[in-house]
């Protein structure tokens, strides 16, 4: 009796500790989780590591966030991005809002998963992963109160880190160090335009907009539902600065020029008749997939090669 | 206007509604109350009645289109971007831009059709082709039409030739930071209509 007894309690315990710490939530509750991330309301700093390319990228700054705008101070210099808008406050504000009524898109390519209940920086919290098939491609510690995401790990398909966030100093509410909020910042207006040059999809990332960019050339923002970038399609007398001290990214398609920073990475080509520029949030494999579908780079044209052959 | 008492502002909307008949009953009797006992409101009765037929008498003012409510800039715009409009015109065409969406793309749509035929390049003909022409005038009037025949050709050519090359001899810079920025921008609109599928891991 003693044993059978001993037996229902060991499973019950297990049975419990097993739904405590694995506890799997319905979809509506994590949509709304990362919902409330967007909108939470905090004030904090945030470190941002990335690993690009063998190099460290390491980004410190201090963040006020509420109702999807966040206001952030690097150094001394503030910007504003919220809605469309970004906005830097410097001696001469500037700014640019794009008006869009984005085209919705659905994609079954990440499942979410809360995997456990923990405790950070004194704030009860869940972790969730985030799987693209088998592979893990990102974990978020989720503040319960706020909604926040405390910490977001994002992997590359081999499983190695490549880019960690991390808030610290963490407040849930908003200290309005700002000097000003920037809605008084007068922007460029940008408004959605129908696309001649961008593709609809690439690697599994669909073309959300599509606006007119400097110079004539065309900017279509992509995304799968998780990552996040920008192809610009510029003509071929455009001269692209900020590549002057760029690393070279080898992949299957080409060589390009790589510019990485904490949050994000630039790549620059030409296929001998356009440039192309790529900003965005991506991981190094999708960078690689994306690439594979977009004009290969083409060190100059056809007329430029017999010009050198002839005159050097 | 010795014995008569200030007119309050109710009494004055009252009369001017009354005048633009736009009464209720009871307002109606309020004012008729006040027209038969106070001088002070038959006054500014007569005072309102006295502004209404300035007013009428008034020359009617040829207001251009554009200044009217509802109607759209056309050839302002243009003027607008050459800076030709005159001065008076600037408050209410930009006004109106203030206000008119429609207006304001008409407006971004003209102003990069101008900044992408500055960006064109300016083609300067080969000195050889020049050289031809002088040699043309010389010759008989069949020999000069072959010739101009073929200086055409040759310019097609050239410009099919050394095209590439002109566009990249006056270049538009872009900075790498201007298009991040605008990446940033476009990323934070509320991506509610961008949905994640998420489902209970197996």
């Amino acid at each position: 009796m003693n044993a059978a007894r001993r037996f229902v309690l060991v499973a019950t315990s297990v049975v419990l500790v097993a739904t405590s710490f694995v506890a799997s939530v319905s979809a509506t509750e994590l949509d709304d989780v990362l919902t409330e991330a967007r909108d939470a309301t905090y004030t904090a700093s945030r470190l941002v590591v990335s690993v690009w390319g063998g190099k460290t990228q390491v980004s410190r700054e201090y963040v006020e966030h509420a109702d999807g705008m966040e206001i952030v101070r690097i150094g001394a210099k503030w910007s504003m991005t919220g809605n469309g808008k970004a906005v830097s406050m410097g001696d001469e504000p500037t700014g640019i809002t794009f008006l869009t009524d984005q085209r919705s898109i659905s994609t079954s390519r990440y499942t979410i998963k809360e995997i456990a209940k923990a405790y950070h920086m004194s704030r009860p919290c869940r972790i969730v992963e985030v799987r693209e098939g088998d592979i893990l491609r990102a974990t978020l510690v989720v503040d319960d109160r706020s909604g926040a995401l405390l910490i977001q790990e994002l992997y590359s398909e081999n499983g190695s880190l490549y880019r960690r966030t991390t808030l610290s100093d963490f407040r849930a509410y908003r200290t309005y160090e700002a000097p000003t909020d920037g809605s008084d910042v007068p922007a460029e207006v940008v408004m959605h335009e129908d696309s001649i040059l961008l593709p609809d999809s690439i690697a599994g990332y669909e073309l959300v907009d599509a606006f007119n960019a400097p110079g004539g050339s065309e900017q279509g923002y992509y995304t799968d539902g998780l990552f996040r970038f920008s192809l610009f399609i510029l003509g071929g007398h455009m001269v692209i600065s900020g590549f002057e001290d760029s690393m070279e990214l080898v992949a299957e398609s080409g060589v390009y020029k790589m510019v990485p920073t904490a949050q994000a990475v630039r790549l620059h080509w030409r296929d001998g008749s356009n440039n192309f520029v790529l900003v965005g949030d991506l991981p190094p494999d999708h960078v690689a997939d994306v690439l594979a579908e977009l004009p290969k780079p083409e060190s100059r044209g056809m007329w430029a090669r017999w010009w050198t052959r002839l005159f050097g | 206007m010795a014995g008569m008492t200030p007119v309050n502002e109710h009494l004055s909307m009252l009369l001017s509604c009354y005048l633009d008949g736009a009464l209720t009953s009871d307002e109606l009797d309020e004012v008729v109350v006040s027209l038969e006992s106070d001088l002070a409101a038959v006054a500014e009765f007569r005072r309102l009645q006295e502004v209404r037929r300035s007013v009428r008498v008034l020359p009617i003012l040829d207001v251009p289109l554009y200044l009217m409510p509802g109607e759209h800039l056309s050839e302002q715009l243009s003027a607008y971007l050459d800076g030709e409009l005159a001065t008076i015109e600037m408050p209410a065409v930009s006004a109106h831009l203030d206000s008119c969406t429609e207006c304001r793309r008409e407006l971004a749509e003209l102003d990069r059709s101008r900044t992408a035929v500055r960006a064109l390049p300016g083609l300067e003909p080969p000195v050889f082709l020049e050289v031809h022409r002088e040699t043309v005038r010389e010759t008989k009037r069949g020999l000069r039409t072959a010739l101009v025949v073929a200086s055409g050709v040759a310019a097609v050519a050239i410009v099919f030739t050394v095209g590439p090359f002109a566009t990249e001899a006056e270049p538009v810079a872009v900075s790498i930071a201007d298009l991040q920025y605008r990446h940033t921008a476009v990323a934070s609109v509320p991506s509610s209509g961008i949905g994640v599928q998420i489902s209970n891991a197996p």
